[in-house]
Order: structure tokens, then C-alpha cells, then sequence
């Protein structure tokens, strides 16, 4: 889900935009508003199809946030909605990630009466909606352009019913567990034409999604991966028409394995090993290779043009293994190191853009906020050669900065960012990982700040972190700035007596909305509130 | 003919209180309009009511009198000649509308098919709520019908009736009715309903007893029943002297004496069944609603101020009136000149007839008062009973023409501060009740409503609960849905914890229990005193918990029927002789646990129906905290949230003011007797949210619940699976979020099974992990073979004679929370035991102890716990593997042998 924790002007924005979200009638405000400042007030006041004027907006603000938190306060309270909802639960917008498989044949929903008494849970807890998976191995899975989606519609129906928000994850992905294949038709190209797959250095195939390298190639019967693509999200927004804006308000764009913007470089990594290893570089398909030889004669080096690097560790070794990555002298460091690693990282970023500037133009006139998410791969991050997020597509290291440019790509298509792994925090990962889950979360949220790009959270760990709710909890307030927060994954350890009523305390805490809060004054409530948002303020300001 | 009168079960106290009917009546159900008046020994919840009550003697008996505040109001400028006044008043009164039911028994297609039919000739919505009962059930627990016997239309309640409407089989029918067609073949020994008029909400029953109609002869299969002669189809209550319920007096003893020769003769061999038609007289109270109008005006030219009173009631209806002066409201009486027909009543007020409208539409007079008086007071009067109030009060009519008088009049009328106080009260309660069915409306803006303070604590803490029902509820279909189980990770989970971790539904995880009592315990008197002379030798056999028998005063000697709950005076002793044993057991390191019935009160007194639902004692409840669903004790509580234990009035823990009576007095036993935790009589009976809700408020050191009910069988023999049956004890268990253990049914069950056809192959589920709850949530299991209901001198499941140590062989060595039956311990298998438990303690096997099934085929299980202790049981062969371990053997009997590793 979307994860801003609101305390700058946007998020007031939003807040006022709350009543006219449905009122799709004033659509036609939205490109007429080019102005810079006045933006702000006008959004209030008009109210209109908010986040495709914020998208536009935001770059904007972002730069001048100081000038425009000034006004705001008053607008909110003037708001109509500001007294009737306390700001703290506003604060952070939670959403709860549905089952993997809520849809896993696109003419039924899985555990839909369990879904359904899920979902009137999560209301009456002041949830603000949940995130849908929705598979392109579902809904286009039997052939090119034959799309169902009576599924999802059930789905989406069943949450605007409830009166929850619905955020959509388009993926374009693959999961083994539970199994959702890629669809059938493309398996069969992939029998055939197997060069669409990630390969690593051993040839070995990863066939969770296709490579990045055939982006643009037309492979899937005459078309690109990127137009088919295109054309997924084309009929999903026709479908989803009546929803959009209203119950779904946020999408977020399959990038990669997972749907994250990554190279599969972890795939093969034995599930054993405490420790995780570096991962593979994933460049030996034979598109990439192509890529790789035509960028390496560009500069002049056809040799490195070959193949990927020759001594980089395999999946589950450590970084000195080899000599890649080694933290002194290690190749990454050498000139063909940095030729490398940039070319594989603009690949990725490129291709994040490439589907990103799709989403946004596909889905900017809807309403709906567009996200893409980022993976967040801590381990070896205390070492300065960062491996494997080398592998996975990340030129970061301790000499170089990797997310700026991430960051400036989504800033660029006005999307916002999902970073997982806000429940990890580094006291509790093994030490000979040299991992740094806060560090890391910590680089690429300045990053995004600087570039404005609005950060969404969401916890990795299924089946709870240790600590995890706490570390959530620090990576939601304070100096951190989350537009929303996306909480994984409802199912049978979700409800379970072990861990919901962990999960409702975070959510009171998040909302600060105690049971017994009514003991409270409510003259004291609402300064209390008031000292926050204005705590919030000054933070953005300075930021 | 018979005719034995049925009144309705709440007849007498609607009318005081109608006057709140118009603001509550969206918010209740019909039979909660007697809701305010008569609670005297809860008086505290409703102080707001009381103040507005002014009971006025009104001494109608058959049809009862109120009026409903005024609806409109209409004060217009004074010009003069001008109205100046003018309102409607709505009149409601309540009549009584005879009309009889009838039953009839006839033969149907042919010897073997039969019917009954039922039904009613007053207009209405009409549910015929009924079940059966088989041949040889004891007690006076209904059954639900087979499927086949159920007609259209009908709805399962709960799992031991059903409710189908009435209707009119044909068209011009002056019935409505229904048709239940059996096969007199079944084994079903009776049909019992009672009649339920949805209109009303009232439950029609036959002489505070659901009817029954006799199947076969009860005399032959039931001995005691000899007091069902003399009167048709009743049914001796599973005590008898908690179901005296009296309803109405008969009309005529002599239809007594016709029914009961009749239903003699009904009591035959099912054989020959005869068919009988009976009619029944009922009363239904139907409400007729009326107005009266009342206009004021000036009249200019005699300055006196004319007052027209219309109605659209009938017949001679007599205005009794007076004259104010001021606020006050003394009635005087004006000077002549008076309305024609007009009579001067004991010299305190005046009586006019009204006059029949043209057309015959109601009646009007118009009347004359000098300007001296500001007021009109009245009321109307039909007959000699049935006099028309407003709210209980005297209409009064303001005759000043300052507009704030009309306005005050109104105020008055509705007292509306109050009576908002009064319906917010009454909000709160039918919240509750209705909070599924209201869930819908809410949700919608409930974003709002929820983060709003002023939304009252209660609101709060009920929508927690549901959220709470919602996820459990949630939580057991997808862990049903789940491909991986989800406990084996907890299991993981919670062994990676350290094992002293004390928690009320696991203790230590190293509990063993011992059931300190049997079901003739308590025919000493002095059983606490008796007990805990062998304190000490429990102590030192291994126990850890001592379960003692219920505390208080119970209506039944074993303890099992609790009365007076702050009354620790039971056949087991007095309350100084149980702290004594408490003490001592105490003092030898022993935990000990208080059996605990939350289930089910029984009453002290009988409400106005006979019906024994008021309480009385330090709790002195009325029958808000009984089960609305039960009509054996007409509750006026919200609806069971479990099953419903017939034999006494079932407690309805959703309401706040029985769980903090409640809570209270747990604490209370913790902190006065000093108890450790709790044994949680029959929990089938009610949510097991609410169990979480004590367990947080007393803190116990550990907690059982007892959820019993039965395992699947197909064909008489036992199936395999028995997964549904502990998934219902899970569930139990989670929605008490895991705050108590539960004991270990569908291991007892299963063992039975196992070990008594040989079947040894049953002891692994298909998983290969254990049967029962033990396989699932073995922190949460407490595994027993026998207790005081199933064994002792009950019996009723009790455990193969001979084998009980092939029983405890199982529990003692494998994990879950092992209860020892105190029958068995002082009995020759002692040694045996003394063994066994020596080897859990030795081995350090607690609750949550890994076990890997080795073998489970037809004649020999074998399993090997924590890779220390290995067993088996069965006449076939095993021997614990010669590898990497040496085994060396500690005990055996009788089919089962063990070993420890060296």
C-alpha cells in the first residue's frame, strides 16, 4: 500500500481532498491546475481527483514545502472532516495485504468468507483498506489479450462493500508458494524461446518473470513484453473503471521478481543457511549479453562485452570467496568493476522506468496513486562493496550512492516507492551478515526525500519479526515520513491468537486511539494531536 | 374438549411502561417493552428509568391502558378566536384477542407415515418452535428433527430446534398452520414445541411448559413421569423444583381434568398411535391504536376560552376532567354552567359523555372554562377498567395563550432528557444483541465513529469483541484453508521460549493434575477436611494441580447447579474448611484449581410467569442475565452465544453487568479463598471471548475449559478423522485466544475407540501426528481418560474397563497438560501411575514435548517423546530402536510398556 505518514503539505492535501474523493464529477479540474502555490489551496477547497494533481504537484512542493505547510493548518481544521476524524488516524494511512492466492483461477475467490470476516475486522479496527494481488499468470492466463478478471472485480466489490480502500498490486511475477505460475501461454514461449528468462553464470534460468532484456523485444507473438504489459493494465483499468479513484485508490506496478525493481540475483539461495551469500549477477541470457556487448563496444571495450564478471562468488558464498567483491582491491573497485555494475544497474533503472512511465500514463488520468517497490537487500551491507545489492541491480557501495537514481526515476514518473522492511531491525540479524536492514532503509529514504518521492512501507517478515511491531512502530513516527503503510499478509497466522492481537495493539498505537482514551479529557486529546501535526510540520520544513 | 387457557408469558407488565414504547420500540424487541419497570433488584442500572416513572394505579385487568406521547404539535400566533392549541394525541391500549390453537394428530399417508399439525386462527406471524425427543433421552433436552420430518421453510436454531412458520395451507384457510409428517418407525419419543408470535416477540406455551405430544408411552420408558398424568403432554423438567412454572390460573379445572384423560389415552405404544384433536384457547394481546384531538381557543365575546376534544374511539367514552389554576396541576372543579351530560364525581372531578360524531367516526365535545384557569386536565375513561392516560399522567391542556406553555406541555410530555437517557440505556443493551446484524450499518461510517470520543467506552470495548468474534472466526477458516498447519510453527515458536514462562492456558508447561474428587464426594459433607489429609501424598506422587469440586451452593449436592455464587457453603464442606484445604495444599507446593459453573445460575425466585429466573443472594440478577433463547426460562438477556444447558437459566455474559459480577467474584475467590485458577464448567454454553475476558481479569495460574461434545461416527463405529471435532475445541480454545487450556476430548474419545476394538492405528491422525487436540495445540490440551461425569458412578462415556492404564500410559507420557481421575489414583493402579508419572517428571516431559509416532497399526502404537521416553501400547511388538540411543525399560502393564533413554 501506499505509505506516506502525512505530516507535510501533501498529506493535508489529501485530507481535505477525503470528502470529494468519490465525486468524480470534478475530474475536469485536474489538468487545468498548473499553478504552483495556490495548487495547495485550491485542491482543498475544489476537492478533485487528488492524487494525479498531487503526482503532478509533488515535485513542486517538495522543493517549497516550507512555504506551503504555512497555510495548511488552518485549511485542515476548517476541513469538514477535521473534527469528526482525530488526525493521529489519519497519521498513517494502514492497509493489510490480502492472501497471495485470494484469486488464484480467476473465476473464484479463495477463503472468501474468511476474506470477508477479515475484512469487517479490519474496518472496525479503522484499517484504511487492503492490497490485492492480482496476478497476470490469473487474469490473462490462458491467452494473449483474454483477460478475466471476475475474480478480482468479486474482490474489489467485496471491499468497496465494506468501505475499505483497495490498493492493487499488478504482478507480473511469478510465486512459488502458493503457486501462481507466470501465464500458460508465455511458459510455452518461455519452452521454446527460453532467452526471455534471467539467466545467471552457470546458465542456469530463473523463470519467475521475464528477463529485463527483452523489454523491448517483440517475443510474445509478435509483441513486446512492455505492450503486452501495457495491454494488461489497459483492460484493468476498463474493468476496473467504477472502482478507480474511489475504492481503489493506489497501484502498485509489478517491477521484477516479487514484484520488486531487482534482478532475481537471490533466487538459488539455499534455504539452510543462516547466512545469506551475495547472490549472482544475472546477465548471461542471451538478450542481456547483447546488451552488454553493444554497450561495451559504445565505450570502446568490446572485450568486457563478453560476459559478466569472471570472479564473482557463486549464490551462497560470502563476499571474499572470490575476488569481486572483496572489501579491498576487490574488482567492483577496478575500472571494468565500475563499467559493469553501471551498465547493470542503468538496465534495471531503466527498465523500472520503462513500466513505471507505462503505469503513470495508463493510470494518471484515473485518480489513483502509482507505486513500485524496491527491495530492500540488507545483508553484506556493512561491508563497502555491498554485494548483494550489486547483484541485485544496486550500484551501491561505500563509494558510491545507488538509490539516488532510483529515486530520481520515480520522481520522474511521479510514482511513489514501497520499501519493505520496516519491521527489521539490525539488532536481530546474524552478525556474520554484516546486514544493516535500518542503515539501508535509512540511505534510501533520504534519497527519497531529497528527490520528493513519498515513501510506502511494508514489513517483510510473514511470520513476524522479532521486535518487529516496535521496529515498525519507530519507522512510522518520528522523523520518518510514511504516506502509507501496507501490513503482510492476512491469513491463518495473521488471525491467529499469537499474533493478532499484537497486530490490533499496533494498530490502536498507530492511531493512537486507546480504548480508554475516553477517560482522557477531551480538551487534552486534541491539543495532544495538535502538538503532533505541528511536530510533523516542522520536521518536513526542515527536511 | 379440553380447555385449558394459554395466555401469553408476559402479559401483565406492559402497561406501566408503554409510554416508552414509541422511543424504544427500534431499538427492542418486543419483549423487552417490560423492560423498565419491575427490575427492583437491579434497580441500580436503571435509576434514569425510575425517575420517570409515576405509576398510576390503574386497575384494568383485561386489557391495559397507556398513551404515547404526543406526535405533533401545532401552535400558531395568538389572534383572538384564534386556535391557540392544537394537538393530537395518539391513544394505545392493549386487548386481549381470544383465539385457540389446535393440535392435531392423524394419520397420514398410511399406518406409518403420521402427521401433526398446529396451528392458529388469530391473524398474526406465527413460529412454531419446536424439536424432538428420542427414545431413551433423558432430561428435558430438545433434539433437532431429522432432516426428512422438517417442512419447508423451516430454520435450524442453534442444534436443537427448529422454527417453522405458520401459514395458511389453502386459500380462505382460516388457520394458519403447519404440517410435520413422521415415520412412526423413528425412534422419536416426542414432538415439543411452543408457539412463538413474531409480532410480539411473546412465546406461547402450554402451562409454562412447552407442549409435547407423546409419541409412545412414556409410562414404559419412564418411569418417573407418573406427575405427566394429570395434565396433557407435560414433562417433568430435569429438577423439578426449578420448573415450576406457573402460568395464569386455569379457566376451568375441570378442562384439566378432560385433558389430562385425554392425554392419557394419547400415551400409548407408539404402535398404535392415536390421533387426537386438541383446541386450545389463547389469548393474544393485540395493540389498538387511537388519537384524540384537542384545540384551544379564545373566544372574544365571553372571554372564556373554548376547548373541542375530538377522538375517533367508539362507543360511550367518558372525558373525566378538571380545571387548573397553575403548574401545579391541582384539579379543581369549574363552575357550572357544564357540558350537557356532564356529572360532578365525588366532588373532584366531572365526567362528560362525548358525543357520537356524525357518521359515527368517534365522539367530540366542546368545553366551555373562564379565563381564571391556565389549565384542562383529563383523562378518558372506556369502562369501569380501562382508563386512557398520557404517559401515565393526566392530559393536560394548556388554556393561556403564552406560547411557552404549549411548548412546556410538550416537554413535559416527553420528558425528552430522560427519556433519551432512558433509550441510551436500553441502546446499549440491545447493541449488543444486535451488533452482528447492525454490523452493516456501522462499518459504513464507522471511521468516523470510532475515533470519536464521545462514543462510550461500552460501544468501544463491544466493537474490540467483535473485531475479536470477526478474526476468530476468520482465523478458523483460513487455518482450515491453509496448506501448512500453523501450529507446528507455533509449537516452534513457542518452544524457542523459555520454558518457566507462565501463562493461565499452559501454567509451566510441566502441570500435572489431579481431579481431587468423584461424583459421591460430596455425600460426606465433609469432603475438604477428608482431602486434604492426602495433600501431602498427592504432593508427593508428582501432582502439581489439584482440581477441587465446585464451591458454592448448588441446587444439586454435587455442586454442578450453583445458586447463591458468593455462598461457599456446599456438601463439600464450609467455607472455612475449604480454605483450610486450599492452605494445606498450598503449603505442600501445590497449585489448586476452582471447578467454576459460568454457564448457568439457578434461580431463587420465580418472575409473575412461575418461571424461575430472578436471582437472588449477593447477585441479585433478574432475568436480563438469563438467554433470551431458552424458552424454559424466558430470559430477557440477548441470545445464547453458545449451546444452551436446559436444566437451569443459562447466563448471558454479553451483558456488562453479569461479567463484572462475574469478574468480581473470581476475584474475588482468587483473593478470599485463594484459588490459583479455574476448571470452566461447560463452555459449549457460551463464548469463549468472554472466558478470555475473566482470564485477563483474574490472572490465573492456569485455566481449563471443559468443551464436551460428541465425536463423528458413521454407521455406529467411530471415524478415523476426528479433525472436526477437536477443530471445535480449537476453536474454542482460540476464541478465548488461547488464554485456557481445554481437556482433551477427541483424545479420550479416540483412545476408547483404539484401545478397546484393537484399533491402534487410530492413535495417528494423517499426519502422523496425534489424533486429538494433543496433535494440534498440545500447549492448550489437557488430556484425561475419565472424569466425574464420564466415569464415577455417572458413567456416562466411561472409559474400557481394564485398559485405563494403557490410558494414562498415553497422557502421562506423551505431551498436553495430563488430568489424573482420583478413582484412579486411590485404586490398585496406583503403582502403576506413581511409575508413569515418576517417568514424566524424571523426563522432564511438559506440555509442549515433541513426539514422533514410530508406529501405529492395528495391535502395537509406539512413540518416542522428546527422544527420552519411548512407548508403547497394544499387544503387538516393539522395541525402541538399538541405534545411536540405548533404551533401557522403566515400567509396564497391562499392553503398554516404556522406556527411558540411558
Amino acid at each position: 500500500m501506499e505509505a506516506s505518514l502525512m505530516g507535510n503539505s501533501q498529506a493535508n492535501v489529501v485530507k481535505t481532498g477525503l470528502p470529494y474523493r468519490d465525486s468524480r464529477v470534478c475530474c475536469s479540474y485536474k489538468n487545468k491546475i498548473d499553478d504552483k502555490v495556490l495548487f495547495v489551496n485550491r485542491v482543498s477547497f475544489l476537492g478533485q481527483n487528488r492524487s494525479a494533481n498531487l503526482r503532478k504537484a509533488q515535485l513542486r512542493f517538495c522543493t517549497k514545502a516550507s512555504v506551503q505547510s504555512q497555510p495548511l493548518p488552518s485549511d485542515r481544521d476548517s476541513g469538514p472532516l477535521s473534527s469528526a476524524r482525530p488526525k493521529s488516524l489519519d497519521a498513517v494511512r494502514l492497509f493489510v495485504g490480502l492472501p497471495l492466492d485470494t484469486v488464484s483461477d480467476a473465476n473464484t475467490v479463495n477463503h472468501a468468507k474468511a476474506i470477508a470476516a477479515g475484512l469487517k475486522a479490519l474496518k472496525l479496527l479503522g484499517v484504511e483498506g487492503v492490497e490485492l494481488p492480482v496476478w497476470w499468470g490469473v487474469a490473462e492466463k490462458e491467452a494473449m489479450g483474454k483477460y478475466n478478471w471476475s475474480g478480482y472485480l468479486a474482490v474489489a466489490e467485496m471491499v468497496e462493500k465494506i468501505g475499505l480502500k483497495l490498493h492493487v498490486s499488478l504482478c507480473f511475477h511469478a510465486l512459488k508458494q502458493p503457486k501462481i505460475p507466470l501465464p500458460d501461454w508465455v511458459s510455452q514461449i518461455g519452452e521454446s524461446q527460453s532467452s526471455i528468462f534471467y539467466t545467471d553464470q552457470s546458465g542456469q534460468q530463473f523463470k519467475g518473470c521475464l528477463s529485463l532484456a527483452v523489454d523491448d523485444l517483440p517475443v510474445l507473438h509478435g509483441k513486446t513484453p512492455i505492450q503486452v504489459y501495457q495491454e494488461f493494465c489497459e483492460s484493468f483499468k476498463s474493468s476496473f473503471k467504477p472502482f478507480m479513484g474511489t475504492t481503489i485508490t493506489g497501484i502498485s506496478m509489478g517491477l521484477g521478481p516479487d514484484g520488486e525493481l531487482r534482478y532475481p540475483s537471490h533466487h538459488r539461495l539455499a534455504k539452510s543457511s543462516k547466512i545469506p551469500g551475495v547472490g549472482e549477477f544475472q546477465c548471461c541470457d542471451r538478450n542481456m549479453l547483447n546488451l552488454l556487448q553493444q554497450h561495451a563496444e559504445a565505450n570502446g571495450n568490446p572485450l568486457w562485452g563478453l560476459r559478466g564478471p569472471h570472479d564473482a562468488p557463486s549464490y551462497d558464498e560470502s563476499p571474499n570467496s572470490n575476488s569481486f567483491f572483496k572489501d579491498n582491491g576487490g574488482s567492483w573497485e577496478s575500472p571494468y568493476g565500475d563499467f559493469f555494475l553501471s551498465w547493470y544497474s542503468s538496465q534495471l533503472i531503466s527498465h523500472g522506468n520503462c513500466l513505471l512511465s507505462l503505469a503513470s500514463s495508463t493510470f494518471g488520468e484515473t485518480g489513483v496513486s502509482i507505486y513500485g517497490k524496491i527491495p530492500l537487500i540488507h545483508s553484506w551491507y556493512k561491508t563497502r562493496s555491498h554485494p548483494s545489492e550489486l547483484t541485485a541491480g544496486f550500484y551501491n557501495t561505500a563509494k558510491r550512492d545507488g538509490y539516488a537514481a532510483v529515486a530520481e526515476m520515480f520522481a520522474k514518473n511521479s510514482c511513489k516507492m514501497i520499501l519493505p522492511g520496516m519491521d527489521l531491525s539490525d539488532e536481530h540479524q546474524p552478525r556474520e551478515s554484516f546486514s544493516s536492514p535500518e542503515s539501508l532503509l535509512a540511505q534510501i529514504r533520504t534519497a527519497c526525500n531529497k528527490h520528493g518521492v513519498e515513501v510506502s512501507g511494508q514489513n517483510s517478515s510473514v511470520t513476524g519479526a522479532p521486535g518487529g511491531f516496535e521496529q515498525m512502530k519507530k519507522n512510522l513516527f518520528g522523523e520518518n515520513v510514511v504516506d502509507l503503510f501496507t501490513y503482510q499478509r492476512m491469513g491463518a497466522y495473521f488471525f491467529s491468537p499469537e499474533h493478532f492481537p499484537s497486530f490490533t495493539k499496533f494498530v490502536r498505537n498507530l492511531n493512537q486511539l486507546e480504548l480508554h482514551g475516553d477517560d482522557l479529557p477531551v480538551e487534552e486529546e486534541v491539543t495532544e494531536s495538535v502538538h503532533t501535526n505541528a511536530n510533523m510540520n516542522i520536521q518536513v520544513q526542515a527536511a | 374438549m379440553s380447555t385449558v387457557t394459554i395466555r401469553p408469558l408476559l402479559p401483565s407488565y406492559r402497561r406501566a411502561n408503554l409510554n416508552f414504547r414509541d422511543r424504544t420500540k427500534i431499538l427492542l424487541k418486543p419483549n423487552y417493552i417490560n423492560y423498565s419497570i419491575k427490575s427492583a433488584p437491579n434497580a441500580r442500572r436503571f435509576c434514569s428509568f425510575k425517575k420517570l416513572q409515576k405509576i398510576t394505579a390503574s386497575s384494568s385487568t383485561s386489557t391495559s391502558t397507556s398513551t404515547s406521547p404526543a406526535t405533533s404539535t401545532d401552535t400558531t400566533p395568538v389572534r383572538p378566536g384564534d386556535v391557540f392549541f392544537k394537538e393530537t394525541f395518539p391513544l394505545k391500549r392493549t386487548h386481549a384477542v381470544e383465539g385457540k390453537i389446535f393440535v392435531r394428530l392423524q394419520k397420514g399417508k398410511d399406518e406409518k407415515n403420521w402427521q401433526l399439525s398446529v396451528g392458529c386462527d388469530i391473524p398474526g406471524k406465527w413460529i412454531l418452535h419446536w424439536g424432538v425427543s428420542f427414545v431413551g433421552d433423558n432430561g428435558s433436552e430438545w433434539d433437532q428433527p431429522p432432516k426428512k420430518m422438517r417442512p419447508p421453510g423451516s430454520v435450524s436454531i442453534k442444534d436443537y430446534a427448529i422454527e417453522t412458520p405458520l401459514k395458511k395451507l389453502a386459500e380462505g384457510d382460516v388457520f394458519d398452520q403447519v404440517k410435520i409428517d413422521f415415520d412412526t418407525r423413528s425412534d422419536i419419543a416426542a414432538i415439543n414445541f411452543v408457539l412463538k408470535d413474531e409480532e410480539t416477540g411473546a412465546w406461547y406455551q402450554h402451562r409454562g411448559r412447552d407442549f409435547k405430544v407423546p409419541l409412545v408411552d412414556y409410562l414404559q420408558h419412564d418411569g418417573n413421569v407418573i406427575g405427566t398424568k394429570s395434565t396433557f403432554g407435560l414433562w417433568p423438567g430435569a429438577l423439578g423444583q426449578l420448573s415450576k412454572m406457573i402460568l395464569k390460573a386455569d379457566t376451568s379445572q375441570s378442562g384439566i381434568q378432560d385433558s389430562s384423560s385425554e392425554s392419557c389415552e394419547l400415551k400409548q405404544e407408539n404402535k398404535h398411535l392415536e390421533g387426537f384433536y386438541e383446541e386450545l384457547p389463547i389469548v393474544k394481546e393485540i395493540i389498538i391504536e387511537n388519537t384524540v384531538s384537542v384545540s384551544v381557543r379564545k373566544c372574544p365575546e365571553t372571554a372564556k376560552t373554548l376547548l373541542n376534544l375530538e377522538t375517533d374511539l367508539t362507543g360511550d367514552v367518558v372525558v373525566h376532567w378538571g380545571v387548573c389554576r397553575d403548574d401545579s396541576k391541582n384539579w379543581e372543579i369549574p363552575a357550572e354552567p357544564y357540558p350537557p351530560e356532564t356529572i360532578v364525581f365525588k366532588n373532584k372531578a366531572l365526567r362528560t359523555l362525548l358525543q357520537p360524531k356524525e357518521g359515527g367516526k368517534g365522539c367530540s365535545r366542546l368545553f366551555t372554562v373562564d379565563e381564571e384557569f391556565a389549565g384542562f386536565l383529563f383523562v378518558l375513561k372506556l369502562n369501569e377498567n380501562t382508563w386512557l392516560k398520557c404517559m401515565e399522567n393526566d392530559f393536560y391542556i394548556p388554556l393561556t395563550s403564552s406560547s411557552c406553555l404549549p411548548a412546556e406541555s410538550v416537554q413535559e410530555m416527553l420528558i425528552p432528557g430522560k427519556a433519551e437517557e432512558a433509550t441510551q440505556e436500553v441502546s446499549q443493551t440491545a447493541y449488543t444483541a444486535g451488533i452482528i446484524k447492525e454490523i452493516r450499518n456501522l462499518v459504513s461510517d464507522f471511521s468516523s465513529d470510532i475515533s470519536r470520543k464521545t462514543k462510550s467506552k461500552e460501544a468501544q470495548k463491544s466493537i474490540l469483541l467483535e473485531i475479536e468474534k470477526l478474526a476468530a472466526e476468520a482465523y478458523s477458516i483460513f487455518r482450515t484453508s491453509a496448506p501448512t498447519f500453523f501450529e507446528e510453527a507455533a509449537v516452534e515458536l513457542e518452544e524457542s521460549k523459555p520454558p518457566a514462562k507462565i501463562s493461565p492456558g499452559t501454567g509451566t508447561g510441566f502441570e500435572i493434575l489431579c481431579q481431587g474428587f468423584n461424583w459421591e464426594s460430596h455425600k460426606s459433607g465433609r469432603w475438604y477436611t477428608e482431602l486434604k489429609e492426602k495433600a501431602t501424598e498427592l504432593s508427593s506422587l508428582g501432582f502439581s494441580v489439584i482440581w477441587l469440586p465446585p464451591p458454592t451452593e448448588s441446587v444439586s449436592p454435587e455442586g454442578y447447579m450453583p445458586r447463591d455464587l458468593y455462598n461457599l457453603s456446599s456438601r463439600y464442606g464450609n467455607i472455612d474448611e475449604l480454605k483450610d484445604v486450599v492452605n494445606k495444599f498450598h503449603d505442600v507446593g501445590m497449585k489448586i484449581l476452582g471447578d467454576v459453573v459460568l454457564n448457568h445460575r439457578c434461580a431463587h425466585y420465580q418472575n409473575q410467569n412461575g418461571v424461575w429466573n430472578i436471582f437472588g443472594g449477593r447477585l441479585n440478577w433478574d432475568d436480563r442475565a438469563v438467554v433470551a433463547d431458552d424458552p424454559h426460562f424466558q430470559g430477557r438477556g440477548n441470545k445464547s452465544s453458545g449451546d444452551n444447558f436446559h436444566a437451569a437459566p443459562n447466563i448471558d455474559h454479553s451483558q456488562d453487568f453479569v461479567r463484572k459480577d462475574i469478574k468480581e467474584w473470581l476475584c474475588w475467590l482468587r483473593n478470599e479463598i485463594g484459588y490459583d485458577g479455574w476448571r470452566l464448567d461447560f463452555v459449549r454454553g457460551f463464548w469463549g471471548g468472554y472466558v478470555k475476558d475473566y482470564l485477563e481479569a483474574t490472572e490465573p495460574y492456569f485455566a481449563v475449559g471443559e468443551y464436551w461434545d460428541s465425536l463423528s461416527y458413521t454407521y455406529g463405529e467411530m471415524d478415523h478423522n476426528q479433525d472436526a471435532h477437536r477443530q471445535r475445541i480449537i476453536d474454542w480454545i482460540n476464541a478465548a485466544s488461547g488464554t485456557a487450556g481445554a481437556f482433551d476430548v477427541t483424545t479420550k474419545g479416540i483412545l476408547h475407540s483404539a484401545l478397546d476394538r484393537c484399533e491402534y492405528w487410530r492413535l495417528s491422525d494423517e499426519k502422523g501426528k496425534p489424533p486429538g487436540v494433543v496433535g494440534w495445540w498440545p500447549s492448550r490440551a489437557v488430556t484425561f481418560i475419565e472424569n466425574h461425569d464420564t466415569g464415577s458412578t455417572q458413567g456416562h462415556w466411561r472409559f474400557p474397563g481394564g485398559r485405563e492404564m494403557q490410558g494414562y500410559a498415553y497422557i502421562l507420557t506423551h505431551p498436553g497438560t495430563p488430568s489424573v481421575f482420583y478413582d484412579h489414583i486411590f485404586s490398585h493402579y496406583r503403582q502403576e501411575i506413581e511409575a508413569l508419572l515418576s517417568v514424566r517428571k524424571r523426563n522432564k516431559i511438559h506440555c509442549r514435548s515433541r513426539v514422533e509416532i514410530v508406529k501405529a497399526e492395528r495391535d502395537v502404537y509406539a512413540a518416542i517423546i522428546d527422544e527420552k521416553v519411548a512407548m508403547k501400547l497394544g499387544p503387538g511388538h516393539y522395541e525402541p530402536p538399538s541405534g545411536s540411543q540405548n533404551w533401557c525399560f522403566v515400567t509396564e502393564g497391562r499392553d503398554y510398556k516404556v522406556w527411558e533413554a540411558a
